[in-house]
């Protein structure tokens, strides 16, 4: 049977009644299949006049949500994407007051009010650029999210598994999303220093996994693009093995940072790892097969080749910088050749960098050496004089993964 | 054109201010996403760690990410690899012979 207004505002009541907040966010949301009943009950027509008549029929702020409710769902159906974004918007503020004075029960509805108002904000973006607009939803979306942080927060009254402090990490994961997708990452800053200064809360890893792993990803990200590698290093490690191994594109998102990360560390993905993600396999493979033979022009013009791709994605940077693993590579060839001798005239290196094709005066191969020692890829010391490399007896090419803070040397 | 040059002159403010947003928003630009990719939602809120990669760490005990050497197949640390025969490694034993003729002097 169609759902009308009076029995949605019935199983609203029973939802609330019996706490249950799956039921509440079923309920809220514009996909849902009553939705559609709703509109034809009103010839797809509603007004704020014609439902205002509900107006006090159930407890606050709940008559203003339905009403709210059946406004965005008919803007949704219409594809008026501004006006859906605007009226939801209207329905997240009700909601807050209502989420306000209660516990944890209620955070499922909070969540999908909150993800349909994101997904709103991306189809009010959308359609305003498609049509010349200017359009900052997906910014006041943010704003509005963040509200539910500090809701979230506040909470002194729940005992501690019901409190609404369990929605915290969701909340900031979701409004790092909005951040990045506007490309407005520094504003992240300011969620992020206010989750720092209240220490009032359960430790990370007791939240759920999605949440975990959500908002590890962001950080991650925060800090790969602030260059603090090995924060960074950490927080995707942990984000990547935390991810459900089914969640695959999710996985790869990880990855396609995570992996170059490691690669500085001096360990390179595993032909088991490799198979599983092909975009990844596609996009890094030729630099790991390149470090694998110390292949410097290779891995030269896989540089060159995914150059607008490595941009796009802020990996220029990074595998550029893991250009001296591969030297190093190249180097090792040289004194395996040698036969591990411990003294090899530079002129050998300078011959073994022509013939990779990178041709350089030997000033500047003596240099490519004297900075693989700084950085700890050679052990021993160049002999200027005699143009020669004094390599260690033992472990003259550590395993790079066995150098003490490799980050540093970046 | 003037018209830009008297608005930056009565607004200097306004103009500075854009200029750190920009200033501070170049830096890590973020071309990461690609329009319709992105961190996607989880269809579950929460699972086990049998259904993440931490199941498939050897044994169990380990620190995630270590590598191979550490328990964990995914990452490999040892992989220099002393026998590669190829162009390359035949080009370069003749470039020691060359070179090599020189050094040998020294010793």
């Amino acid at each position: 049977m169609p759902m009308n207004f009076v029995t949605f505002l019935t199983q609203l009541n029973d939802a609330l009644a019996a706490e249950n907040g799956h039921n509440l966010a079923f309920l809220l949301r514009p996909t849902s299949p009553h939705a559609k009943d709703l509109l034809k009950e009103y010839k797809l027509n509603p007004t704020r006049e014609k439902l205002s008549y509900y107006k006090g029929s159930v407890q606050e702020p709940w008559d203003d949500i339905a009403i709210q409710y059946v406004l965005t769902c008919s803007h949704v159906a219409r594809r008026r994407s501004i006006e859906a974004f605007k009226e939801h918007g209207q329905l997240v503020s009700h909601f807050y007051t209502f989420f306000g004075q209660n516990s944890g029960w209620s955070l499922p509805a909070l969540f999908s009010v909150l993800r349909d108002l994101r997904d709103l904000a991306f189809d009010a973006d959308f359609h305003a650029k498609c049509n010349g607009l200017k359009s900052d939803s997906m910014e006041e979306s943010a704003r509005i999210i963040t509200k539910a942080f500090t809701l979230c927060l506040q909470d002194r009254m729940s005992p501690p598994d019901q409190s609404r402090k369990w929605g915290v990490y969701y909340v900031v994961g979701l409004v790092l999303k909005c951040y990045f997708r506007v490309r407005r990452i520094s504003l992240s800053k300011n969620i992020l220093r206010a989750l720092d200064a209240n220490r009032d809360i359960p430790d990370l890893s007791l939240y759920p996994k999605s949440h975990q792993v959500t908002f590890r990803y962001y950080l991650g990200m925060l800090r790969f693009l602030n260059e603090e590698y090995e924060s960074a290093e950490n927080e995707l490690t942990r984000a990547f093995y935390q991810c459900h191994i089914q969640a695959e594109a999710n996985q790869e998102r990880i990855l396609t940072y995570l992996l170059p990360l490691r690669i500085l560390k001096g360990h390179l993905p595993s032909e088991d790892l490799l198979q599983r993600f092909s975009h990844v396999r596609g996009l890094f493979s030729p630099f790991v097969n390149a470090m694998r033979a110390g292949d410097i022009g290779a891995y030269d013009r896989a540089l060159e080749n995914a150059e607008k791709k490595l941009l796009e994605l802020n990996l220029w940077m990074i595998l550029e910088k893991g250009r001296e693993m591969c030297l190093r590579g190249l180097f090792r060839r040289v004194w395996i050749t040698s036969e591990k001798s411990s003294r090899i005239p530079i002129p050998m290196f300078h011959a073994a960098l022509r013939i990779s094709g990178i041709d350089v005066e030997v000033e500047e191969a003596e240099c490519l050496l004297a900075n693989q020692i700084y950085r700890g890829f050679i052990r021993g010391y160049i002999s200027h004089e005699k143009q020669m490399v004094v390599l260690a007896n033992t472990n003259a090419f550590p395993k790079p993964a066995e150098r003490a803070s490799p980050f540093n040397f970046l | 054109m003037s018209s830009a040059a008297s608005t930056s002159k009565s607004k200097p403010e306004d103009k500075s201010n854009s200029k750190t947003e920009e200033k501070q928003e170049a830096r890590p630009h973020l071309g990461v996403l690609e329009e319709d990719d992105e961190f996607e939602e989880f269809a579950a809120a929460d699972w086990d760690d049998s259904q993440t990669d931490m199941g498939a760490l050897v044994a169990g005990g380990q620190a995630p990410g270590a590598a191979k050497s550490g328990g964990d197949k995914l990452w490999e640390d040892n992989w220099d690899d002393d026998d590669i025969e190829d162009d390359f490694s035949v080009q370069l034993r003749n470039e020691l012979a060359k070179t090599g003729k020189g050094d040998a002097m020294e010793h």
